[in-house]
């Protein structure tokens, strides 16, 4: 199968549901599925690279996502309660909310994510079954010190005003919030092209991902960049986490884990360590999703995984996944 | 007698459980071409990745200039002035020529591109076919870009694995060539299976059997033990 | 030769290995005995224990047949598991009232839907790196667990199915005493699945001291040198995988027997899957005889510890996050998982056999 493959059958899959579909709904639908595409890409694009690069099995990223779902949350709060930046109707207030939300998501994610690999993953590197083991009782310690501190029940997220309910576009309806994601999936996507095609980090991350020990006896430290890369996938889960949030306006302890595994086929779908798989996968996971949910509410988780069975059935090592 | 640039005292090395290295010891003469010869899975490769630090000895030193090196990690010893071209080339697929170049390149600057424009010179291929993904090469084109890339920094030792694996006669030919270019540059150690490319730039020799050096001298004058080279190359 | 041992020596430390490898004959008569003696106790909660013990440990010694001894991860194990659960429990409640037949159908069913899902996952992802196969594994386990709560016409939802069990093991039956037993439907059904273990148990002790195991230990030392030898790696590999996920089916069918309900949670999920992993990890990977550490310990730490949260509360009345602290069990579950891959990653068993080989020989490279 050539390399457009994947686009021409995510096309065809796109464009099919408006057999049974009318298209103002669709059109709200694709919004939807997309925006959910998106959040999955945040988590996904970080995972992918952490086992193309580093061959980790990293089950933490679910933590990852959760605590900087709270993190951002403490912030939104603490944010909307001093100055009442989600339920001002100023734009610039919102934004400004929306900003430090993000950043304090991406901030604690990235800490916690550096700990996490100096101190969990790298004294078991290489062996998979260990670090699979080690990064599980992670989750576990993370996601129970979540209980603790921010209590055991669901909590209602402040979402901006701005960022609210929905615009009226041509008898369309075309929910805000959705939009925002998408807006920022677009943008991660386009600076990690950036960062990882026409930066050196970027290219000596491609070369690891193909083959790390190559790397380094070429001359380059590449646990630097094993620390690097997983700071980066923390930042992004983090965020993903946050952004899922303010999606369904409430945070859960068990948030991170329900996730995790749409993060995981989509990995496996768009394939080990490409960016790319993980976008045109999760975006295929989102749309087929929200698609089938429209039509038959029950099979809709079952359409994610039927696509992850069809999908390996042709090609075995993912969509963009190379064969080792 | 000059001092050796490489010395590798009595290494055992194991693979999980299993003990391949068992007591190999080299000195190698700089400025100079030691090959390596050995049957299949007699430690050769293992050798050399000892050496490189990917694998770490059990008991035994490797000095390199006289400073101990076994204990470092690889990218350590790469910047130290070795470079390593591993069997199978190693080079990164889903990236260019130059990228693969670029990946390889530990610092820019005058030197670096003398070396690029010495590197181009010698291998043409490189500079036609830049742009191109590595993948599509050629297996004798890739052999040359993973020569080229252990050349690009300032290199003083080569470890050069099984560069005429799989080649056609004619590349090799070529190879051979190169890497008699090369030898001016700098010390060159070489695993080869191929007994008449060998011959044809080795100095040096080093007989590995069973994870042991068992024989060591010229090469001239092994070319003429017909008896040695009966009992561990099988020729 | 060369190498410091020759081909007698090296024999000779193969038996003494192999000596200390099975605990001794008169352990395990031992601990048969222990387990038939239990329902002698006055107290259920120790028969309920002791017969979860041995069930989990046999569990755990199926996980470990495909984890330790082929050397394959899977997250799909407590799926099977699962698998078995529901097929007994529907064929019991589904048709009618139910009989021995029904019972039979139910665990014939369950191994053969285990057998062929097994099969169909490792045909179809055994041949990528094996981060993948973890992965494609979990996705297939949640699904399943997904699916069971969404077709709750079938399967009862996340609220389950509560099956009657047929003749002998029924709760109502009662027949007197015998050998100062009681033999009451429980305690018929606590001797039928202690059986069914042991002979589980003993299966897979054959299987993997068998050639075919061997191979499987080959395959996951050092698949490309078996490959080279001639060996199908991925057929072997499927047929362990299969063999493993029929055993886990046959012990969820013992289960449902016991415990009497099935719902997803508690049979599919994550939960149980953490649990196994455990509970194989403290006993040891590779030691099949661990699972019988791991689970005992698991299991009773499991039935003490939800007295913590009455401790917690009484200790820290006035302090909220004093008192989450203490009531949150699972922290502590997770540091000590994590504690104890670091120090001790061969576990109880695996520590305690490579101390004892050590002085026995040197052929420990």
């Amino acid at each position: 199968m050539s390399r457009r493959a994947p686009l021409v059958v995510a096309l065809i899959a796109f464009l099919l549901p408006l057999l049974w579909i009318e298209p103002r709904t669709y059109l709200t639908l694709t919004i939807a599925g997309l925006a959910m595409g998106m959040l999955i890409f945040l988590v996904a694009a970080g995972l992918t690279l952490i086992f193309g690069l580093m061959d980790v099995l990293n089950f933490a990223h679910g933590a990852l996502f959760s605590w900087g779902a709270y993190a951002g949350f403490t912030a939104a709060v603490l944010l909307n309660g001093r100055w009442g930046w989600a339920a001002a109707p100023s734009v610039t207030a919102n934004v400004a909310l929306l900003a430090g939300a993000l950043l304090a998501a991406a901030l604690v994610a990235i800490a916690l994510g550096i700990a996490l690999e100096r101190a969990i993953v790298r004294p078991v590197y290489g062996q998979h079954l260990f670090q699979i083991l080690i990064t599980l009782g992670a989750t576990i310690v993370l996601e129970e010190l979540i209980r603790i501190v921010w209590g055991p029940n669901d909590q209602v997220m402040p979402v901006p005003l701005t960022f609210q309910g929905s615009w009226d576009i041509a008898d369309v309806v075309v929910l805000r919030f959705p939009v925002v994601a998408i807006v920022l999936g677009a943008a991660v996507y386009a600076g990690m092209m950036l960062a990882l095609n026409r930066t050196r980090i970027g290219l000596i991350v491609r070369a690891g991902v193909e083959n790390n020990e190559m790397v380094q006896v070429l001359g380059h430290n590449i646990y630097r960049y094993f620390t690097g890369v997983f700071a980066a996938g923390s930042a992004l889960a983090g965020m993903g986490g946050l952004m899922w949030a303010f999606f369904s306006q409430s945070v859960r302890p068990a948030m991170g884990g329900e996730q995790l595994i749409f993060a995981f086929v989509v990995v496996i779908i768009g394939g080990l360590g490409s960016v790319t798989g993980s976008l045109v996968g999760a975006l295929l996971v989102g749309l087929s999703y929200n698609y089938v949910a429209f039509l038959v509410p029950k099979a809709a988780i079952g359409v994610t995984m039927a696509l992850m069975v069809l999908i390996l059935l042709f090609r075995p090592t993912g969509l963009y996944g190379t064969p080792r | 007698m000059p001092e050796s640039i490489l010395e590798v005292e009595d290494v055992h090395t194991y693979i999980g459980q299993h003990h391949i290295l068992q007591g190999v010891s080299l000195r190698i003469r700089p400025d100079a071409v030691t090959v390596l010869l050995g049957r299949n899975g007699a430690g050769k490769t293992t050798t050399m990745r000892t050496v490189m630090g990917v694998l770490h000895p059990q008991r035994g030193a490797v000095r390199f200039g006289g400073r101990e090196i076994h204990r470092l990690r690889p990218f350590e010893i790469a910047r130290l002035g070795i470079g390593y071209v591993p069997e199978g080339q190693g080079i990164f697929a889903t990236l260019t020529v130059e990228e693969n170049l670029r990946v390889a390149t530990l610092a820019e600057g005058a030197e670096t591109r003398e070396r690029l424009r010495r590197i181009v010179e010698l291998f043409p291929d490189l500079d036609r076919f830049r742009r191109s993904r590595a993948a599509t090469l050629s297996g004798g084109q890739k052999q040359m870009l993973s020569i080229a890339r252990a050349f690009i920094n300032p290199t003083r030792l080569l470890l050069i694995d099984e560069p005429s694996k799989g080649l056609a006669p004619i590349i090799v030919e070529h190879l051979t060539e190169a890497l008699r270019a090369m030898k001016q540059h700098a010390t060159v150690v070489l695993v080869e299976q191929n007994f008449a490319m060998a011959s044809q730039i080795a100095d040096d020799f080093y007989l590995i059997d069973d994870g042991r050096t068992v024989h060591t001298g010229a090469m001239a004058a092994l070319a003429a033990a017909a008896a040695l080279k009966k009992k561990y190359l099988g020729i | 030769m060369s190498a410091a041992t020759s081909p007698v020596e090296l024999a000779r430390l193969e038996y003494r290995h192999r000596r200390l490898r099975a605990p001794s004959l008169y352990l395990r008569l031992g601990l048969v005995a222990v387990f038939c003696l239990v329902p002698l106790a006055p107290s259920f909660q120790i028969v309920d224990l002791a017969l979860k013990i041995a069930l989990f440990a046999t569990l755990v010694a199926s996980y470990d047949v495909v984890i330790g001894y082929t050397g394959i991860v899977s997250f799909g194990h407590a799926m099977f598991f699962g698998f078995g659960a529901y097929a007994v429990a529907l064929s019991l409640g589904k048709f009618g009232a139910p009989t021995y037949g029904h019972l039979l159908l139910g665990f014939a069913l369950g191994m053969l839907a285990s057998a062929v899902v097994a099969a169909a996952i490792g045909a179809f992802s055994l041949r990528v790196k094996a981060l993948f196969f973890a992965m494609i594994t979990l996705a297939f386990a949640e699904f399943a667990l997904i699916l069971a709560v969404q077709w709750s016409q079938v399967t009862g939802g996340e609220d389950g199915l509560s099956p009657t069990l047929p003749g002998v093991f029924a709760v109502s039956f009662d027949a007197g005493r015998a050998l100062g037993v009681a033999v009451t439907g429980r305690n018929v059904t606590y001797y039928a699945v202690l059986v069914i273990c042991v002979a589980l148990f003993l299966t897979m002790s054959r299987f993997v001291h068998s050639p075919l195991g061997r191979t499987l230990q080959a395959i996951r030392d050092n698949e490309l040198r078996a490959e080279a030898l001639g060996f199908q790696t991925f057929v072997f590999q499927i047929i362990a995988t299969s063999f493993g996920s029929v055993m886990a089916s046959v012990l969820g069918g013992c289960y449902v027997l016991w415990v009497r309900y099935v719902n997803p949670e508690s049979t599919l999920g994550v939960p149980i899957m953490l649990d196994v992993l455990l509970m194989v990890i403290i006993g040891g990977i590779g030691t099949l005889y661990g699972g019988i550490i791991g689970a005992a310990f698991l299991i009773t730490a499991r039935t003490l510890l939800p007295d913590l949260r009455a401790v917690g509360a009484a200790l820290f009345p006035g302090s909220e996050i004093l008192q989450r602290m203490a009531d949150r069990w699972l922290l502590y579950f997770g540091v000590l998982f994590i504690l104890v891959v670091f120090f001790f990653p061969k576990g109880v068993l695996g520590t305690l056999r490579d101390r004892m080989a050590g002085r026995v020989g040197s052929a420990r490279s």
